[in-house]
């Protein structure tokens, strides 16, 4: 007998998020055979979100039309979701590990009494409960864990499950009112949210691809190269350390052990050398691509594909070559 | 104010990962372990709180094995905490991130605590599951992924921002709270030569660990592998920019399959 597995999604703008729907499809994979899957959204105006967890095979939906869950912290809505597992019977939750999935699965399973694992990169059901692969130290080995007892959560590293495809099914929304959740969690508010600047592309932490670029870039005005080149993949811009801390780039966009972690499915590495504090932080991307003038800088040991050359020659190529394939 | 940090110690980010001889878990032979990265953010954070709120104390916390774990304790006396308590694992493998946290809770929940810091997530098992665990077992709210935290006074409130998929966020909070820091304002500073040599004679409390009870859901490492080793990229054979950039489309598309 397959369980019940609650999926609980994350809307931004009214919308599904992207990494919601890998859940919702590796749910759904979760409870084949005789198993159900049910959605959950808690927040206002999650409508459209509803729908689209439908349009992918997830026809109930649980729903909390609270507004005071859009500025509250994660762990609200995982006191919330914690209640909608307990009423629905699920055995399995799976949700999205994005910043929001991450604070919100510790809290959920303390407060549901159940088995844990984040940054999951697979993830397999028997009758005994789930074993995850994840990967860890900056990805620089992988663990296997099993999660033993009646109940487990599992957050899933964005972009490591395919996109589901549609089977849209009918919609039937469960609108339930918030449990009685202590006031304490709706304390922090979030006030306002400065963007990263509208048009910038996609952010480093959840994009498909990321190019970075590092001091082989030589001064400031040059990083427009990555910025062209990432514009033309849809891609996400990060930057070595040298780089951020040169000022040419805000440290937000640092890759490595002191700044972000990434895992895209292709990461382009531009005049880095490959120091091991940057490649902690993107080791476990799904292909690697360097570019630099020195054909033994230790990036190339990390890369499945190298371009040894110039980037001043070889970036406008490429990137004429990416615009001119994707006809833009 | 009252603040509690969160340390743990973990492999030095340079350290040849090994696996151990059952095949479950990093072996800690002959691996030097130090004060996780975001938690020298975190205690930066702390002791950037004290200095600017006269009368107020960090205490730092740990959970886990002797040496490392006491070790760790006293490097974050040397860098200023105040106070140190250890709640001693037994050798072996460690309990898994929500057990953690319940063993950290149980100690913080005696002392003061306006404010308890964690790192975003620890270095080794990158879980990021500690603060949240932390949050509920203490009753108050949590917040992860924060950078630039402040106490703004008039208002009694916390003020920071958050790092998203979408950008920075700004939030404010009330005390008691968690808080998983990602970055503090200041690059961590190190610890001076005498504060170094005082903190070895620093008493540090022991706390025993109570551990769970056997069925309680939980997560057990099973395997622990390391990738095989990298081969080296393969290198794209080439005469002009041009033609590099068409042939490493043409692999990223029909081989990697990665090409949007
Ligand atoms: C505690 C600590 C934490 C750190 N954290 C991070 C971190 O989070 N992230 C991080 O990135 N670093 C971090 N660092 C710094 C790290 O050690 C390196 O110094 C840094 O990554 C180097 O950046 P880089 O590769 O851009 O520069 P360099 O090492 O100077 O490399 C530049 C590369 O560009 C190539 N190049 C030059 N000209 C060209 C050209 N015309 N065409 C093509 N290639 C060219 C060169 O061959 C060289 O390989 C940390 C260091 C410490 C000590
Ligand atoms: N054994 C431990 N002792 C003290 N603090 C810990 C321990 N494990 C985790 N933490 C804290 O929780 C944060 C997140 O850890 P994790 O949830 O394991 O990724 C760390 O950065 C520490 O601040």
């Amino acid at each position: 007998m397959t369980p019940t597995v609650l999926v609980v999604g994350e809307s931004s703008g009214g919308r599904l998020a992207g990494a919601s729907l890998e859940a919702a499809g590796t749910a759904r994979r979760l409870a084949a055979g005789d198993g159900e899957v049910v959605g959950f959204l808690a927040g206002a105006g999650t409508g459209a979100a509803a729908a689209e967890f439908a349009r992918y095979g997830v026809g109930r939906v649980r729903v909390v039309d609270d507004a005071r869950f859009d500025a509250a912290p994660a762990a609200a809505t995982a006191h919330a979701a914690a209640a909608a597992a307990d009423a629905v019977g699920a055995k399995w939750v799976v949700l999205a590990g994005t910043t929001f999935g991450r604070d919100l699965l510790g809290r959920l399973a303390t407060r549901w009494n159940a088995a844990a694992a984040s940054g999951v990169t697979e993830v397999a059901g028997d009758a005994e409960g789930l074993t995850v692969r994840r990967p860890v130290f900056g990805g620089r080995a992988t663990e296997t864990r099993r999660l033993v007892g009646d109940r487990a959560a599992v957050a899933l590293r964005p972009h490591a499950f395919p996109s589901p495809a549609e089977v849209p099914v009918a919609l039937a929304i469960e609108a339930v009112g918030a449990p009685d959740i202590p006031a304490a969690l709706f304390g922090p508010k979030r006030t306002a949210v400065e963007t990263a600047g509208a048009g910038s592309g996609p952010g480093l932490a959840d994009a498909a691809i990321v190019v970075s670029g590092g001091r082989g870039l030589r001064a400031p005005e040059n990083f427009r190269l990555i910025d062209e080149l990432a514009a033309s993949l849809g891609a996400a811009v990060g930057a070595s350390r040298a780089v951020t801390d040169a000022g040419w780039r805000p440290a937000s966009l640092q890759v490595g052990q002191t700044g972000r972690a990434v895992s895209p499915q292709l990461y382009i590495a531009v005049g880095i050398s490959g120091a091991i504090q940057h490649l902690v932080g993107m080791v476990s991307s799904r292909v690697i691509v360097a570019i630099n003038s020195d054909a033994s800088a230790p990036i190339f040991k990390v890369a499945d594909y190298g371009i040894a050359g110039d980037l001043f020659e070889i970036v406008p190529a490429l990137t004429a070559e990416v615009r001119r394939v994707r006809g833009i | 104010m009252e603040i509690v940090v969160c340390v743990k110690p973990v492999p030095e980010s340079e350290t040849r990962l090994r696996v151990s001889a059952d095949g479950t878990s990093l072996d800690p032979e002959a691996v030097k372990f130090v004060l996780a990265g975001y938690d020298e953010s975190a205690v930066e954070q702390a002791l950037l709180l004290k200095e600017s709120l006269p009368g107020s104390k960090v205490h730092a916390v740990s959970f886990g094995p002797a040496p490392r774990t006491e070790e760790v304790l006293r490097a974050a006396i040397a860098l200023g905490c105040d106070q140190a308590t250890w709640v001693e694992a037994p050798p072996g493998p460690a309990p898994d991130p929500v057990a953690t946290g319940r063993a950290l809770a149980r100690p913080i929940f005696a002392m003061p605590h306006d404010l308890v810091l964690c790192g975003k997530q620890a270095g080794d098992d990158e879980a990021g599951l500690v603060a949240a665990v932390l949050g509920e077992l203490l009753g108050v709210p949590d917040v992860g992924f924060v950078v630039d935290l402040r106490f703004d006074v008039p208002s009694g409130r916390l003020r920071f921002r958050r790092a998203t998929e979408g950008g920075l966020e700004l939030w404010e909070a009330p005390t008691p709270c968690v808080i998983g820091l990602q970055q503090a304002w200041n690059d961590p500073r190190t610890a001076k030569l005498p504060a170094i040599l005082k903190s070895r004679r620093v008493a540090i409390a022991k706390v025993p660990y109570a551990p769970e009870d056997s069925s309680a859901p939980r997560s057990v490492a099973e395997k622990f592998e390391l990738p095989p080793p990298r081969t080296g990229a393969a290198m794209i054979e080439y005469k002009t920019p041009a033609e590099a950039a068409a042939k490493l489309v043409r692999v990223l598309r029909e081989e990697a399959k990665v090409f949007p």
